[in-house]
């Protein structure tokens, strides 16, 4: 379970997560939704140690690891997939996923190099391929992969979907699904109703660097006032 | 610098491309001592030496990116700790002699851990700096403390016969060397391919993803800095093996120049890069110097212009042809014909440059021509008598450049370009070129 309490961090002085609080557990897909700049990869990088927060807590299966280093963090269990698709550009796609291995927790997933390529057999035909000339779902696939291969308890995914082709939207979509299945605990940040609504357990969404709502597909669906004044653009 | 390329395409047949040319290379140099006459064999002993030296030097660099300006202090410890272990074989220790190289490179090593630790702490020119800082620290304290590193005398010690090898030969001094450098260079081949390897290359094109990913990137730096340094304190330990004496001049930094010298001229995004480069400039030293008292400045002019116009060095220049020669595109003979003839006749004039004008300044010439009445004294330069202030000598020098600069008109784009490629580089900044 990955449980996040009264988060703050910021750049500076500019303060941009201002008590961040949600918890999932593991076989079940939170989504976090929020305009532009509402602090979703904030948090990710708050949440991995990336950009160490001020204050507040993260919870991995109830040891705190707030404050501690990336790495640790990382090996505690915590997976992470940026937003801009952080590939190695002039290493090889297989040496990408090698870098990515890591042995896994008790309790956790265990995930295969073999089981990857079945769920996205492009990757394979081009396991040798420097990973600077794969296409942007291609890329997007690898970063998701990389992460797996570590075999993680809970994952952040950030914005997995965002100028993909429909195609690989289902493909990013059923892989979501299969570490459902297999039991992480998965974080989406989305900023529109896309993809992630057919797949997730629960809404939350993202307003002035706090949670602002949290509820099921369904509840969100029946509140138009939350998309009004949190999502939709001026 | 781009990791070694593997294609999937006939890859017998790559391997046979890869391994023959390194296969000839082997046979050359195991052979060699049939051929050659003990002043190259010497100049091989200090090749192999000066090529270990830059390969240890270049697992920085090239796979970390990591710019160096202080490695003499690895190679330097190397060479006092294995000079010392020497001195305790002489004494009665039962160290094996033809470990010895494994003494300096163990000692290194351990330094390198505590002064890789400081220096990654940073990257670019901030890391520089730290190891240039380092440099004249260790320095500093090297040469006050003549009791343990021997002064400005430097300690000296004899090499030990071991079993059936006595060690006194040259030949058996350049095998011994030979063999040490390609197990060095061996070592660094498969660390290179392993999943470290792979990590250090990860850990230069972005940092924090390694981090992430679940890696102390700090503390893996500091490992790759602690086996760079000692690889190139094996190297000072082959050569304190080869000359049996040290000297605490070794830790200045001349000899951190040479290494990122030789580094630059073969290319540090090749693998085998430095070796190409340290036996140029270490041959070069042998037999240009014989010829001109100016090969020190001969080199750094080639220096210079293999950073402006092959950042990638020598053995870049060959992997891009190979690589255009495959790929189909058509040889611009024209081209290329210009260019060579070009930087000929460049290079012919810089020559008679540097030679008229050196000859000219030196206190002999103006007591030569004080007692021949000549107000400008012949000079010889390629085996002809030059007049240095003739309208002939001068009018065609002037007229070498010219055509020169008209030959070579269109390269001082890329010169420019390649220029602030280097900077950016040496600034820690990722990116396409050296
Ligand atoms: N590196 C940074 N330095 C300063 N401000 C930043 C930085 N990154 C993001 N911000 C600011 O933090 C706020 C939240 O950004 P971000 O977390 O990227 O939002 P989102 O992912 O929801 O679009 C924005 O106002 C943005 O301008
Ligand atoms: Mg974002």
């Amino acid at each position: 379970m990955l449980c996040v309490r009264d988060l703050h961090a910021a750049y500076g002085n500019i303060h941009v997560l201002r008590g961040v609080s949600f918890e999932i557990v593991g076989g079940q897909i939170a989504t976090i939704l929020g305009r532009n700049g509402s602090g979703r990869s904030t948090t990710c990088k708050a949440v991995m140690g990336l950009l160490p927060p001020l204050h507040g807590q993260v919870q991995l299966d109830g040891v705190n690891l707030a404050g501690r280093e990336s790495h640790d963090i990382a090996h505690a269990g915590l997976g992470y997939v940026p937003e801009e698709r952080l590939i190695f550009t002039t290493l090889t796609v297989e040496e990408n996923l090698v870098l990515g291995q890591k042995p896994a927790k008790p309790g956790a997933a265990r995930w295969t190099m073999d089981e990857l390529y079945d769920l996205f057999p492009r990757l394979r035909e081009r396991r040798n391929i420097r990973a600077g000339f794969l296409s942007g779902g291609e890329q997007q696939m690898l970063t998701m992969f990389r992460t797996l291969l570590g075999n993680p308890c809970a994952i952040l995914i950030d914005e997995p979907t965002e100028g993909l082709a429909p195609k690989i939207v289902d493909v990013v979509g059923e892989t979501i699904l299969e570490m459902k299945r297999r039991g992480l605990a998965v974080i989406l940040m989305e900023q529109k109703l896309s993809m992630a609504m057919k797949v997730t357990d629960t809404v939350l969404v993202m307003g002035h660097g706090q949670i602002v709502f949290t509820g099921t597909p369904q509840a969100f669906e029946a509140d138009p006032g939350i998309r009004r004044q949190w999502l939709e653009v001026a | 610098m781009p990791p070694q390329e593997q294609s999937p395409r006939s890859s017998a047949r790559v391997t046979v491309v890869r391994i023959l040319p390194i296969a000839l290379v082997l046979g050359a140099l195991i052979g060699l001592p049939r051929f050659a006459d003990m002043a190259f064999l010497n100049a091989m002993v200090m090749v192999c030496i000066a090529a270990l030296y830059a390969m240890g030097y270049n697992l920085l660099w090239g796979q970390a990116g990591l710019i160096s300006f202080g490695h003499a202090t690895y190679f330097a410890f190397g060479a006092s700790c294995t000079i010392m272990t020497m001195a305790a074989i002489e004494g009665g220790s039962s160290f094996p002699t033809p470990l010895l190289p494994l003494a300096g490179g163990a000692a290194s090593f351990l330094m390198g851990l505590v002064a890789g630790w400081f220096a990654t702490i940073r990257t670019g020119v901030y890391f520089a700096m730290i190891t240039v800082a380092i440099t004249e620290l260790v320095r500093a304290i090297v040469q006050r403390w003549d009791s343990m590193f021997g002064g400005e005398a430097g300690i000296t010690s004899i090499r030990m016969a071991w079993g059936p090898i006595g060690f006194q030969k040259l030949l058996d001094v350049y095998y011994f060397t030979l063999a040490w450098t390609i197990i060095g260079i061996l070592l660094l081949w498969f660390l290179q391919r392993s999943p470290l390897g792979t990590v250090i290359r990860g850990i230069r094109e972005q940092e924090e993803r390694v981090r992430f990913l679940g890696y102390d990137t700090h503390a893996l730096k500091t490992l790759v800095f602690a086996i760079s340094a000692g690889v190139s304190g094996m190297a000072g330990g082959l050569l304190a093996f080869t000359n049996e004496s040290t000297n605490v001049a070794l830790y200045e930094g001349a000899y951190s120049t040479t290494v990122l010298i030789n580094t630059v001229i073969g290319g540090a995004g090749v693998f085998l890069g430095p070796v190409v480069g340290a036996t140029l400039t270490t041959l070069f030293g042998y037999y240009v110097a014989n010829l001109t008292y100016y090969w020190l400045l001969y080199m750094g002019l080639l220096f210079m212009v293999i950073v402006v116009y092959a950042p990638r060095g020598i053995s870049g220049l060959g992997v891009d042809a190979v690589r255009r020669l495959r790929s189909g595109a058509p040889v611009r003979w024209d081209l290329l014909g210009r260019f060579a003839l070009g930087w000929l006749v460049v290079t012919i004039g810089a020559i008679m440059t540097i030679e008229l004008i050196g000859a000219v300044v030196q206190p002999s010439y103006g007591a030569l021509a004080r007692s021949s009445g000549v107000a400008w004294p012949p000079v010889r330069v390629f085996w002809v008598s030059w007049s240095p202030a003739s309208p002939l000598t001068l009018g065609g020098i002037a007229l070498l450049f010219g055509l020169g600069a008209v030959l070579l008109r269109d390269t001082a784009g890329t010169a420019s370009r390649n220029v602030s490629t280097l900077a950016d580089a040496i600034a820690g900044k990722p990116g396409p070129g050296v």
